[in-house]
């Protein structure tokens, strides 16, 4: 399972800096009293809300990804398979399901804990059906299993590919299961609490969330130059804020922070590496445990400019006057941006926090001139078949923009697929056909 | 006319499954196909077209997919997927596929774009039973309608729809009396057999199936002697439109005496209430009871309590479970569910497949192990 590509090298200084900012993240929890409310969260939960209502959370799919990077990952996962839990389900989903079962069998997290810590004991659990049916299911079998908390599993929906929903009866339909989804989680969030929602509160939480998303938007947007002034080892640092810290302050002023950096790498023409030979687009979810496999991308003269996953994708005016009516229209308007853009491999993009996978047909057609693309490289995540399932449709459509792709197999969490020679030789082969597609 | 009848006609179908629609087809009948049990056939049926619900062929190559599918891709997805490719649909002017799980719903983007029929359609269905999500799919249901309706070019009155239910309601009680043949102390019908009927009820227009179920009940009901005195068990599990797992079971000295499965007892199990609206009526049965594990009961055990009435009220002696290959709401409930009946006191085994049973030595064995172990016990 050792791999040279454990280590990872960033290249922008604000997103070294996160070393600092991340602790900072984790160990607010170090700081709750006993009786404070804690809620375990998925992805699609949006921040802004938990932060209105001033609640403690865990997110058990960003604890996934820390455990794969600091492998810890494999044990909890081994756990999980001993309960019975098949070695195919979401490697983010067992690592969770195992670490539940050591931390009851310890009392606390148990000492495989990754040193940012482990998840404290959750009062109550917000799942959500955005993405897949695994990110509900797995807050259902913790629901049953370990901790007996109450639920609330969100579950927004998003229109086929071929709906027309420019039909208002069509946009009325998606958006009444939005708008009441969205109550019963705030009504949800009452009751655990006891506290009625501020507001007030999310109104300014709203406003910062915008404001730290525009900074991120034009960080993303300033990788279309030559050379790129930014990679994806930033990238996927970087999201963390995005995914988890929208509506602080502290999220406004990294992004903007990592704003002026980038302008400044951008006005000198200053990429990061010395030749830029290729640039690549990203589909999948990233080797958590093995980030520097972009590095060794880059000593290869090939930059990914563009990732697919997590991404925040065009800016969405908001009146933030109703806060919670403008945070269903934020869903809903994403929702029907990628809709636009083609959503025949992934539909369930209706996702009530602020990213999305971009991936459609047209929208390919846009970034090739854009991003000036070369090459894309598809990572199949053998647990996660949500983020790999559609990738040889978009192989398809970009072979006919005339942008060879290479699909190599992983996974996101569970280092037991990888393997440096098998990735290494995949890569050398494709960078090979760029250039003789080049030269032809 | 076929010669054939009652059982011998059930098989024959369910091993050329494509032969009544290509017919259906000549004589000028509409063929909507449908994937998964959330789009009733109900209200294809009152569209005047006949509904044909798409089932893969155990073990098949899946080759042809590779263009457009990941392998990861669920093995049942991509089996469904290549018998399109291979022609083999090729009567089918309609495809309905249902939001039942992430791969299913994925499929139909695929197949849309790469194989469009001049119909399809992709009827969305929520996880979760809150009100507003029972109302969604309730409207979704209508707006299936309404898309049929414009397809086909008639009205779909409330009537014509009531008409269709009570229709699918004879057949409903007609399969319950020969779950009744096979489940009774002096099990009078195979499982294998009864699965090769349910298949048969995929192909067939209603009508002609009603007229299927009644001789099938006519030839077991009239057989003298049980046909097996296996240990009883019942199976759970992902998707099973063949009668090969059947048959391993009865083989390794077992009789399946009750299915929780989506062409068994899920989807036939019980009326659908045809007073009232009839929207509301298929809502209930479809998305409020159907008991598949991509719908969210809940945290509390007690959401299995069905499976052990089940049990209990066939004598099944212990529970065989089957998985097809990253079928991740079957699979993520195994352990939940196996510690429950084990706590009711049902041993249960889990048999997990690629949808080709290829392994059938080792399959075997497993299943004779089990079932002398539950006859030990006994």
């Amino acid at each position: 399972m050792s791999s040279e590509m454990k280590k990872a090298k960033r290249h922008l200084q604000t997103t070294k800096k996160m070393k600092e900012m991340l602790p900072r993240f984790f160990m607010r929890m170090m700081e709750r009293r006993e009786s404070d409310p804690v809620a375990w969260c998925m992805v699609g939960v949006p921040p802004e809300l938990l932060k209105a209502f001033n609640v403690l959370w865990e997110w058990p799919e960003n604890f996934g990804t820390l455990c794969a990077a600091n492998m810890a990952a494999p044990r909890f996962i081994e756990v999980a398979e001993g309960e019975g839990y098949s070695p195919e389900l979401c490697s983010y989903v067992t690592n969770t399901l195992g670490y539940c079962r050591l931390y009851l069998e310890h009392g606390e997290p148990p000492p495989e804990t990754p040193p940012t810590g482990g998840m404290t004991r959750p009062s109550m659990m917000l799942g959500s059906g955005f993405a897949c049916d695994p990110r509900w299911k797995w807050f259902q079998a913790v629901g049953t299993r370990y901790f007996k908390v109450p639920v609330y599993s969100s579950d927004p929906l998003s229109p086929p590919w071929d709906m027309d929903i420019n039909d208002p009866r069509i946009k009325e339909h998606y958006l009444d299961l939005l708008r009441r989804d969205f109550q019963g989680q705030v009504n949800f969030l009452e009751e655990q609490t006891g506290k009625k929602l501020d507001t007030k509160a999310l109104r300014e939480i709203l406003k910062l969330s915008q404001e730290a998303l525009w900074y991120w938007r034009e960080v993303l947007k300033m990788r279309s130059h030559v050379p790129s002034p930014m990679g994806s080892t930033d990238y996927f640092s970087a999201i963390i804020p995005q995914m988890y810290m929208v509506g602080e302050q502290e999220a406004v002023d990294f992004y903007r922070e990592m704003y002026e950096e980038v302008k400044e790498k951008t006005k000198k023409r200053e990429g990061i590496v010395d030749e830029e030979k290729y640039r690549l687009i990203w589909f999948g979810l990233p080797p958590w445990y093995n980030l520097g496999m972009f590095n060794y991308l880059e000593e290869h003269g090939a930059v990914v400019v563009y990732e697919s996953t997590y991404n925040v994708g065009e800016w969405i005016d908001l009146d933030p006057d109703d806060p919670l009516e403008a945070l269903v229209q934020r869903t809903w308007e994403r929702t029907a941006l990628m809709h636009r853009y083609g959503t025949e491999t992934m539909p369930e993009l209706c996702n009530p926090a602020v990213f999305g996978g971009f991936t459609g047909s047209r929208l390919l057609n846009e970034l090739k001139e854009e991003y000036q693309l070369d090459g894309a490289i598809m990572h199949q995540t053998r647990s996660c078949r949500v983020m790999s399932f559609g990738q040889i449709h978009t192989r398809n459509r970009l072979s006919e923009l005339g942008i060879p792709s290479l699909i190599f197999e992983s996974d996101m969490a569970d280092p037991r697929h990888w393997s440096d020679a098998q990735v290494k030789n995949r890569v050398h082969a494709f960078l090979e056909t760029i250039n003789k597609d080049s030269n032809s | 006319m076929n010669a054939l009848k009652g059982l011998s006609r059930a098989r024959e179908i369910s091993q050329n499954r494509e032969k009544r629609p290509f017919e259906l087809r000549e004589e000028g009948k509409t063929i909507i196909g449908y994937l998964c049990c959330f789009a009733p056939p109900e209200i294809i049926h009152a569209a005047g077209a006949v509904p044909y619900r798409i089932t893969g062929r155990l073990g098949d190559s899946t080759s042809e997919v590779d263009s457009f599918l990941e392998p990861y891709g669920c093995p049942y997805v991509r089996n469904v997927f290549s018998q399109s490719l291979k022609g083999r649909l090729d009567f089918l002017q309609g495809l309905v596929i249902s939001h039942s799980c992430d791969m299913v719903q994925r499929l139909y983007g695929i197949w849309t774009y790469y194989r469009p029929l001049p119909y399809s359609r992709l009827v969305n269905v929520p996880h979760q039973l809150f009100p507003w999500s029972q109302d969604f799919y309730q409207r979704e249901l209508v707006f299936f309608k309404e898309s049929l309706e414009n397809y086909c070019g008639v009205t779909i009155d409330h009537e014509a729809l009531k008409e269709s239910i009570s229709l699918y309601n004879r057949i409903r009680c007609s399969l319950q009396e020969l779950y009744r043949l096979r489940g009774g102390k002096q099990p009078l019908l195979l499982s294998s057999e009864l699965m090769e009927v349910l298949i048969a009820g995929e192909v067939l227009p209603p009508e002609e199936f009603l007229e299927l179920l009644n001789e099938v009940i006519e030839e077991a009901g009239a057989r003298k002697q049980p046909v097996n005195y296996g240990t009883r068990v019942l199976v759970w599990g992902s998707i099973l439109d063949h009668p090969q797992l059947y048959r391993l079971i009865e083989k390794a000295g077992g009789q399946v005496v009750a299915d929780d499965t989506c062409l068994g007892t899920r989807f036939w199990n019980q009326e659908v209430p045809a007073a009232g609206d009839p929207y509301e009526s298929l809502k209930e049965h479809y998305l409020v009871n159907f008991q598949c594990p991509r719908t969210d009961r809940g945290t509390d055990p007690g959401r299995f309590a069905y499976l052990r009435d089940m049990a209990r009220d066939f004598q099944a002696e212990g529970i065989i479970g089957y998985t097809i290959s990253f079928c991740d709401p079957h699979k993520l409930d195994y352990p939940d569910l196996r510690d429950y009946l084990e706590k009711c006191g049902y041993p249960m085994l889990l048999i997990d497949d690629d949808y080709s049973l290829q392994n059938e030595g080792a399959i075997t064995t497993r299943i004779q192990a089990f079932t002398e172990m539950l006859s030990g016990q006994a």
